[in-house]
């Protein structure tokens, strides 16, 4: 009788612990085969987690004069990105470069443009929250403002503790940006026409798209060697990755001296290494979404997907004028598949036709990701 | 350890440091140019300080016979802790527009009575202290504003000025780092430096005098010339001179130029 009693406590103990499970699992509303995001061991998902980052995220009084949150240089229906070539600070400062989509940033395997060390978005946070050159936010040294605001804030109080039920004291600065982090990691896209057309829907993307697609994918114009893969970067990683893949690669979008210089505020990967092969290498940005973050490359220098094209095409971009006039396409640092390629017109309009198919309605109007104030 | 030892081993340190007088010391420190003071209320049009932060590291204490003892630090959990000094003098008023309230212009801590000539130190965060979470590590190094949130780790020392028609701020640390922001295995220009101040004597107020910093600097002539440590940031290497550093492998070369005793 006792051993009954006994398994039959142990199997309640087993259903109790699987519902817990179950129960606290978080739900990505991502489906196989697509992998899932991979998630720091100290700061888990959960709902009420995500809830408090996406208040955090929309909140300006997160930055040093109440007039900027993190929203706005990410603007949703700019698929987070700002709509500016260079994003301006809270005070004014303007930033050397714009502000990358965080859509799909989770599987970044490196963040921001040109950062070497910077892999997880809890510690890419605090540039934009705490960085004062330039400053953003311009929260350094006002973390005290931040914890007292929270506590004072009778939703974030209870957000907080829901959020970080363990903690004794919730409020803290770190808690602030594991929170804003979990809800940035939420903003996935995989439903984009090209999606639907790749489950199955054939009719999803038109004939134009289709024979962008084939272009895109071709060894004659070589996109895909960069911007390759189930995120359209070739710096992606997710939960089951075992290398850490990470590429940075020059263009030619410039090529000052002749000898491959980039303006000395944008460098690139050269300014955090010094070695001089890693001049003007960029990480290159996923093409989710593309048609929507206009301007584009790092400094905004290219404003539409026509001069994107034309800037491939030609295989590095000529300059004749100002102060950073060159030639690119001849440059000793460029990326060996940044080659030129021709196009006929129909071909041209294919290929804009692909990338306005990577645009996903859903994560740029979803009210998962909107302003919640 | 056996029970015997462990209490001859206690007896032997009591001892020790009952026989020996401790004194607590302040070494102070305070920003000039030329012999004159300067702070974030600028008086002078053709040079207004805007920042001067620094992390020391080791203060050490020399006796004429060749000896030295460290400086061991009152832990008031803010400044200091384990061999390592925030000094922060600017008070984030006037000039000092990215500057924060709190100042701190001294080291103290207990050193044995006796008679000390000259002082060391360095300019920097150890590596193994330098690439912790600035969100989860304990002060000195909880302070945000000392952190470099991109390039990973601390700034060593942050300077800035205004001059007539210019300005210049450096913020020194190490770069070139490899690895991941959690998990760094090493920085190709360490760029911390030696002070050596032979004539130091227990009393004397240490001086951070930016004459060296404001003509090394290209703060003259109206373009952007700042300095934030990158290994290919040419605007870096004149003043690195003035930490005796070398820009291109990031050691120190020669005697640095910053600090000195007394008006200078």
């Amino acid at each position: 009788m006792k051993r009954l009693i006994g398994a039959v406590a142990a199997i309640a103990i087993l259903a109790i612990a699987f519902w817990l499970m179950q129960k606290d699992k978080f739900e990505w509303h991502i489906a196989p085969p697509l992998p899932l995001p991979e998630v720091p061991i100290d700061n888990p998902m959960s709902d009420a987690k995500v809830e408090l980052g996406r208040r955090l995220f929309y909140d300006s009084r997160l930055s040093i004069n109440g007039t900027m949150s993190c929203a706005s240089c990410h603007i949703q229906s700019l698929a987070f990105t700002d709509g500016r070539a260079r994003s301006i600070g809270a005070t004014g400062e303007q930033h050397p470069r714009g502000a990358m989509s965080l859509v799909n940033s989770a599987y970044g395997s490196r963040l921001t443009w040109a950062n070497n060390l910077l892999d997880r978005l809890e510690d890419q946070a605090l540039t934009p929250l705490l960085g004062d050159n330039p400053i953003e936010m311009g929260m350094a040294g006002r973390e005290s403002e931040i914890v007292t605001m929270l506590s004072n804030d009778a939703l974030y109080a209870s957000l907080m503790r829901e959020a970080f039920p363990a903690a004794s004291n919730p409020y803290s600065v770190l808690n602030v940006v594991r929170a804003t982090s979990a809800f940035v990691r939420t903003i996935v896209s995989f439903d984009s026409p090209y999606d639907a057309f790749l489950r199955g829907d054939v009719d999803a993307i038109d004939a134009s798209a289709k024979r962008g697609m084939d272009l895109f994918f071709s060894e004659r114009l070589e996109c895909f060697h960069c911007h390759g893969g189930f995120n359209f970067t070739d710096s992606s990683t997710h939960a089951d990755a075992n290398v850490d893949r990470v590429g940075f690669h020059n263009t030619g979008l410039y090529n000052i001296d002749g000898n491959g210089a980039y303006p000395a505020d944008n460098t690139g990967l050269f300014d955090m290494t010094g070695e001089r092969r890693d001049m003007g290498r960029f990480k290159a940005p996923t093409l989710r979404n593309i048609a929507v973050t206009a301007p584009y490359m790092h400094d905004g220098s290219l404003l539409s997907l026509q001069e994107v094209i034309a800037h491939y095409l030609r295989g590095g971009r000529e300059l004749t004028e100002g102060p950073h006039a060159g030639d690119g396409r001849l440059s000793p640092y460029k990326s060996e598949f940044i080659r030129g390629f021709e196009l006929s017109d129909e071909e041209h309009a294919d290929l804009l036709a692909f990338l306005h198919a990577l645009t996903d309605q859903r994560v740029i109007t979803d009210a998962r990701w909107s302003n919640p104030w | 350890m056996s029970k015997p030892l462990t209490i001859i081993v206690f007896f032997f340190f009591g001892l020790s440091a009952c026989s020996r007088q401790e004194a607590t010391v302040s070494i102070p420190f305070a920003a000039t140019i030329g012999g004159q003071a300067v702070g974030c209320q600028g008086l002078h049009a053709a040079f207004r300080m805007t920042d001067l932060r620094f992390y020391v590291y080791q203060p050490t204490l020399h006796r004429n016979d060749g000896t030295s003892v460290s400086v061991r630090l009152h832990e008031n959990g803010r400044w200091q802790r384990d061999e390592l000094v925030l000094i922060d003098l600017e008070d984030g008023s006037g000039d000092c527009r990215n500057g924060t309230r709190d100042t701190n212009n001294e080291i103290i801590g207990n050193v044995p009575v006796d008679e000390y000539q000259g002082l060391t130190f360095s300019i920097g965060v150890p590596f193994e202290r330098n690439h912790a979470d600035p969100l989860t590590a304990s002060a000195p190094l909880d302070d945000s504003t000392m952190h470099w949130h991109w390039r990973s780790g601390y700034k060593f020392l942050r300077a800035g000025f205004e001059t007539a028609n210019d300005g210049f701020w450096i913020h020194l640390g190490s770069a070139g780092c490899l690895g991941t922001v959690q998990n760094i295995k090493s920085c190709r220009f360490s760029n911390r430096f030696d002070v050596t101040l032979d004539d130091f004597q227990l009393g004397d107020e240490i001086t951070i005098d930016f004459t060296a910093l404001l003509s090394t600097s290209n703060s003259i002539d109206g373009t952007q010339a700042d300095c934030s440590s990158g290994p290919a940031e040419e605007t870096c290497r004149e003043p690195f001179t003035v930490f005796g550093i070398d820009f291109d492998t990031g050691e120190q070369v020669s005697e640095q130029q910053l600090f000195f005793v007394g008006q200078h």
